[in-house]
């Protein structure tokens, strides 16, 4: 429990996916216009990171590596067999989304699809590889990502419905702006950087 | 007298057409000085001499016990690292001096640069100048190590100006404070110049190893000669500091060896009268209190976010003693009070109307939030001796979102009340 905590504090405040890795970018800056669309988003993308980590986890585990299933080294097949894993689930949060909140499949438009190359995602399992975590905590590293993800583009979203009324450089409205908050974001997120749950245990 | 006075300013006005830049800096000054001479037209009429020239005004005289403090208690580190002068009211004269030394360049030059872009901005905007710098240009200087180079201040100081606040379209629609995105720049870009146990303390420097005082030849040339005419006590190039001293702040002492360490150096009592190193405002925490207190006199500052950003250090300060895992932890939590900047950060920063939550529920969790996540960065980050600064900074992100959470709340109770009523 401790460690999925760790784990789950580590990835959504110390290491946020946008604001420390800026991993995600695409629909972080198109879909943080207004916060209603991105609640929705964020919480697709924590549903979406939360569940295929655990699942390509266990693709890698049992089928890829040569202690696996099938005995053969198959791990240049991670790519292709982990994109395909998420974009399965993407169509399913799509008609989830669909079916329940039309409005909100309507806002997101393309976003929601283009969840499955949204680079936090691949990212998330690619990391989870790279960092040889086990089951719990990659599900742990999956939800605290996506949440961080989550509260990053809720709060950009938050901030730019607030400086619509704002008085901006015409150069610089929209994008420009979101490119700007971005990095002042992640000097606010510097904050947690450098603590260590893990140092804590007594 | 004052009569006169304006007269003499209203005649030499000048045009508006002819010299567009010029009258963007009259008219700055002229509404500095005296009550803006605008008519409200239409709908709202304000009969309040109580714009916002004046409120930022407040906030500047609520500060000046600080400076005043600041400016002596450079000197006064300076000459305890050289072992001399230790009493309050011993080589009076020179702490003082050395202080303005010191802190007038940082003033000015905070000032200048700020101000400077902020005149430019208004006249390629042409619209009036702001002033919206005189709050933020008063902060400066308090929140900066005495010893800053002052270049790197005027590059921190333009950056946080045209990022910070001309980006988003001038005074009053900045997201992040101006005074801490100005201080969180160098303490990103020139890490050195703002943290560790060298850079609190005025006027020193290493030389073969031994540190010694050094002054530069505005205290040599121009202060010693005075100061021997009259007769009195002068600076003296070179000596070396007392053998064992560390200019370390309580929070660093804290952050490596707990109570235990800060109480082996400072008293309790030393550091709630401001006698440590630190930054230049923030060391007297009774004049911080008084500065406060007339903020929440005048209505100024909000006391919401004030109460509750002491609850949040009180409640997470607890917390921490019963968690007590590392030496940082085991300082009790009123002490928490008296270490650092937090009762600066309380009364100056986190209450600047702009950047915070602006709902009166939203208040409180800001406040709260503020108190808790800087004291979970003093006490369990590593890399941050103090919080404040970055937990407010931290805030200001979030503080749009809760008051547009709080604005939810409110438009949905209101809905199903009205529901209600439409009901029975």
């Amino acid at each position: 429990m401790g460690d999925f905590l760790n784990v789950f504090i580590k990835t959504a405040f110390v290491e946020n996916m946008i604001l420390s890795y800026f991993l995600g970018m695409c629909s972080f800056l198109a879909v943080s216009k207004s916060v209603k669309t991105a609640l929705g988003l964020g919480i697709a993308v924590i549903f979406v990171l939360g569940i295929t980590m655990p699942i390509n986890w266990l693709i890698n585990e049992y089928l890829l590596k040569e202690t696996g299933f099938f005995g053969l080294d198959l791990t240049f097949l991670r790519f292709i067999l982990f994109i395909a894993v998420i974009a399965a689930l993407v169509q399913l949060v799509e008609l989830v989304v669909e079916k329940f909140s039309p409005s909100l499949y309507n806002a997101l438009g393309i976003f929601l699809p283009l969840i499955t190359v949204n680079c936090a995602i691949l990212g998330g399992s690619l990391f989870m590889i790279s960092r040889e975590l086990t089951l719990s905590k990659s599900v742990a590293f999956g939800l605290g990502g996506g949440f961080g993800w989550f509260l990053a583009i809720v709060a950009l979203a938050a901030i730019r419905e607030k400086i619509q009324y704002s008085n901006v450089p015409p150069a610089l409205r929209g994008l420009g702006m979101a490119f700007i908050l971005t990095g002042l974001m992640g000097m606010a997120f510097m904050s947690l950087m450098g603590i260590d749950p893990a140092a804590f245990t007594k | 007298m004052k009569n006169s006075l304006l007269s003499f300013f209203l005649k030499i006005e000048p045009d508006k057409k002819k010299s567009p830049f010029l009258h963007t800096l009259y008219d700055g000054f002229f509404t500095f000085a005296f009550a803006p001479n605008h008519v409200t037209k239409g709908g709202v009429h304000v009969r309040d001499g109580m714009d916002l020239k004046r409120l930022m005004f407040h906030v500047v005289i609520a500060l000046q016990l600080c400076y005043l403090f600041g400016t002596y208690n450079i000197g006064q580190q300076h000459f305890s690292a050289l072992g001399m002068y230790e009493g309050f009211l011993e080589g009076f004269h020179l702490k003082i001096f050395y202080g303005l030394v010191q802190i007038l360049p940082l003033f000015v030059v905070a000032n200048l640069v700020g101000l400077g872009i902020e005149f430019f901005y208004a006249y390629k905007k042409g619209h009036g100048i702001e002033e919206g710098f005189l709050v933020s240009g008063a902060l400066i200087p308090l929140i900066m190590p005495p010893a800053l180079p002052l270049w790197i201040l005027a590059i921190s100081v333009a950056f946080a100006v045209i990022v910070g606040k001309e980006a988003f379209g001038g005074t009053g629609m900045n997201v992040l404070n101006i005074a801490l995105l100005c201080r969180v720049f160098i303490f990103f870009a020139y890490p050195t110049t703002i943290s560790g146990d060298d850079v609190w303390v005025a006027g020193l420097e290493k030389v073969d190893g031994v540190w010694t005082a050094s002054y530069n030849f505005v205290v040599t040339g121009v202060l010693n000669p005075v100061f021997e005419s009259f007769g009195w006590a002068t600076y003296q190039n070179g000596m070396a500091v007392v053998d064992g001293y560390s200019g370390a702040t309580p929070l660093s002492l804290a952050a490596k060896g707990g109570w235990e360490a800060v109480t082996a150096r400072f008293t309790p009592e030393q550091m709630f009268w401001g006698n440590i190193p630190g930054s230049v405002g923030e060391t007297h925490k009774l004049f911080v209190l008084m500065g406060a207190g007339l903020l929440l006199y005048l209505g100024i500052a909000s006391w919401r976010i004030m109460i509750s950003m002491v609850f949040g250090l009180i409640v997470t300060g607890i917390l921490v003693n019963m968690w007590d895992a590392t030496p940082a932890m085991n300082v009790p939590w009123y002490y928490h009070f008296s270490m650092g900047s937090f009762l600066f950060a309380m009364a100056f920063m986190a209450t600047d109307p702009v950047t915070a939550a602006a709902t009166d529920r939203g208040k409180l969790f800001y406040g709260f939030f503020i108190g808790s996540v800087g004291l979970i960065i003093r006490v369990l980050n590593p890399a941050y001796p103090e919080g404040w600064m970055l937990s407010i900074l931290f805030m200001n992100v979030f503080a749009p979102l809760i008051d547009h959470f709080v604005v939810e709340g409110h438009i949905s109770k209101r809905k199903s009340r009205l529901t209600k009523l439409a009901n029975s």
